[in-house]
């Protein structure tokens, strides 16, 4: 599904992204694992298409085609998703009308009609049941005032509607407690086909005790050093990265 | 040649009263306003004033489509068509007239002008303890052709009533007009009025709209202002606080594009205690839009207890867009709280990235967030038929296909 060759990016000044390889097929759970500052979250925003991120070498294809030439909405459409980090707050913007106009959007490039108002809020309430969301919810405006826990499952709601093909969680553990962890995952779990893949970023093994991948991978100064299976994962979270990034 | 010497012919062959002579000559004496006076510094007349106008709108005939395609579909409409008062509602406790010639301090020259030569406009009458329940739509359409027209409109409300109405100025001329709007309104003790302006024309019509609302104890009043186009509009908004426990609220909206330019001056007098203004405008410019916002609070120094509330916000969209904003406070009193505030700003990039992952195409992000920025003045406006065009239009006017309801 994604082919990832020597992939080089960065800003204007700096490379971040210092020749990456990585294939992610369809069904599979990946874990991208790394101490801050390895560039774990510039490769999320450069598969997004941020455009404050500069593509200097490699390429990225997604599904046969080429995604570095995409803008972010079409590759949105194409079924790339990113759960942000630190989802933005838009004031002025309920959930239920933002998520209504993506997944019009989206429908539209598809070539669809957008979904009738019924089936829409029929969606809507069968993936707040998964995520166990309450009511109120939808008519709040777009992440303003939300917890940290609150905005994450934002990002897991929305994934759960536009049923995207390949989704990165960026950083989904960090501001959950272990309650919420467990929903946020167990949703996650849920929305798994084989038809679809998950990229999950994380600091820390705990989120993996939840999202078993079938993969871990080491991101360390802009290349991936160590790849292996969920085993690897428990032996970071035991010795830390030192003894790998120090090899 | 101009409008003044338009105006200058005109005025002879009208048998006006003494005082309206005195008035006339008044204005004749020190001419429009140019930006040399302080409260015209950033919106200028010359271009406007230069123009030839014709100051005897021919009568026309109206096709009650028209009147429907620009109507909210409201049921009690008051119509003017070239000046003439074409049709009037029934509403119980409610008198609608016509024009009648009624004395009031006047603000400038403009008013003056105004207060000398209009013989056009509605006056409006609401008996005491009345609650109009349906809005009332005031329709005005011109279709003369580089017409000068000037209204004159008077409401009465008495204690204890209700009243809503929404103003749509149209002009149809495909010309360049100039309209000079003056309207009185006289909130009596505990009353609730509300007053909704559309301003939405081509880059042809210019507005001068003058309103001057006067409040006594305990009322509540509130002005809308939701400007989606026009060549140059300026509006002067002055409430008068006259009794205890008045609540005066203004939201604006200006949204323009290309060379249109808005201008909205609003006065707060508080002359009186325990009273409470709230005032939030939003600007936003496209292409080579100007806007201006020049709002000042006045409170006496009797006029202890007060809360005001000042808010002007902008989005420029556009290099080449302008904004002037200008608070005025002035406080005479000292147990008051005043607070205002001023932003001029651009989009969020990383809200806009946020959507475009979403799948939100450019335009329609920055659509959405444009509206996300105006919501507060349009999910605000208490008459759904009004929240709905304000939505469309916004929709409309940024180039993109949304439906902001739900």
């Amino acid at each position: 599904m994604l082919k990832i060759k020597n992939l080089k990016a960065g800003t204007e000044e700096v490379q971040i992204l210092k020749g990456i390889n990585l294939e992610v097929k369809a069904g599979e759970v990946h874990a991208i694992m790394g101490p801050n500052g390895s560039g774990k979250s510039t490769l999320s925003a450069v598969i997004a298409g941020k455009e404050d991120y500069e593509l200097e070498d490699g390429s990225v294809d997604f599904l046969g085609e080429d995604l570095m030439d995409l803008d972010p909405e079409e590759r949105a459409h194409k079924g790339v998703f990113l759960s942000f980090q630190y989802p933005v707050e838009i004031p002025g913007i309920s959930v239920s009308n933002f998520i209504k106009t993506s997944l019009a959007e989206k429908r539209k490039a598809l070539g669809l009609d957008p979904l009738p108002a019924k089936d829409l809020l029929k969606m809507m309430r069968e993936k707040m049941e998964l995520l166990s969301i309450k009511k109120g919810y939808l008519s709040r405006n777009m992440n303003e005032g939300f917890s940290g826990g609150e905005k994450k499952r934002n990002e897991i709601f929305q994934m759960a509607m536009l049923e995207p093909k390949l989704s990165i969680l960026d950083e989904t553990d960090s501001g959950l407690d272990i309650d919420a962890l467990r929903i946020v995952a167990n949703g996650v779990n849920k929305l798994r086909t084989k038809d679809n893949a998950t990229i999950v970023i994380t600091h820390y093994q705990r989120l993996l005790e939840h999202i078993v991948p079938d993969f871990v991978h080491v991101l360390h100064d802009g290349r991936i050093i160590k790849s292996g299976g969920k085993e690897l994962a428990l032996e970071l979270e035991e010795k830390g990265y030192d003894w790998i990034t120090k090899k | 040649m101009g409008l003044i010497d338009n105006l200058e012919k005109y005025a002879e062959h009208q048998n006006l009263s003494k005082d309206k002579r005195m008035m006339f000559d008044s204005f004749m004496k020190k001419g429009f306003p140019t930006t040399r006076d302080e409260e015209w510094k950033y919106t200028s007349l010359k271009k406007v004033v230069k123009s030839e106008y014709n100051l005897i709108q021919k009568h026309s005939e109206i096709d009650n489509s028209i009147i429907n395609n620009h109507s909210l579909g409201i049921e009690d409409k008051i119509v003017f068509v070239d000046g003439n008062l074409v049709s009037s509602p029934e509403v119980k406790g409610v008198h609608v007239s016509g024009f009648s010639d009624f004395d009031c301090r006047n603000n400038d020259v403009i008013s003056e002008l105004n207060s000398a030569l209009a013989k056009s406009g509605f006056t409006i009458v609401v008996e005491k303890d009345t609650v109009v329940e349906n809005p009332i739509e005031i329709l005005f359409f011109n279709f003369t052709k580089n017409s000068f027209s000037q209204y004159r409109n008077r409401i009465t409300v008495g204690e204890n009533s209700e009243l809503k109405i929404i103003e749509n100025i149209q002009d149809l001329s495909k010309s360049s007009t100039l309209i000079n709007h003056f309207t009185h309104i006289s909130c009596d003790k505990n009353t609730k009025v509300e007053y909704n302006k559309i301003q939405n024309n081509s880059k042809d019509s210019s507005l001068i709209d003058c309103m001057n609302i006067f409040q006594n104890q305990d009322s509540v009043c509130e002005v809308n202002t939701l400007i989606f186009g026009g060549g140059l509009i300026r509006n002067n908004l002055n409430f008068e606080q006259n009794g205890t426990n008045c609540e005066s609220n203004m939201n604006g909206i200006s949204l323009l594009d290309n060379n249109q330019f808005a201008d909205n001056h609003t006065f707060v007098d508080h002359k009186t205690a325990h009273c409470r203004s709230n005032e939030m405008y939003k600007g936003i410019y496209l292409g080579e839009s100007k806007g201006v916002f020049n709002g000042k609070i006045m409170v006496r120094q009797d006029a202890q207890k007060i809360d005001a509330f000042q808010s002007n916000n902008n989005l420029l969209l556009s290099d080449n867009s302008t904004i002037d904003s200008k608070p005025q406070l002035e406080i005479y009193a000292d147990d008051v709280k005043c607070s205002h505030g001023c932003t001029i700003g651009q989009l969020d990039e990383e809200a806009l990235f946020y959507m475009r992952s979403r799948g939100i195409g450019v335009s329609e992000a920055k659509a959405v967030l444009t509206y996300a920025f105006a919501s507060e003045v349009i999910e605000n406006l208490s008459i759904p038929e009004l929240k709905n065009l304000s939505q469309k239009l916004l929709a409309h006017k940024l180039n993109v296909d949304l439906d902001f309801s739900l």
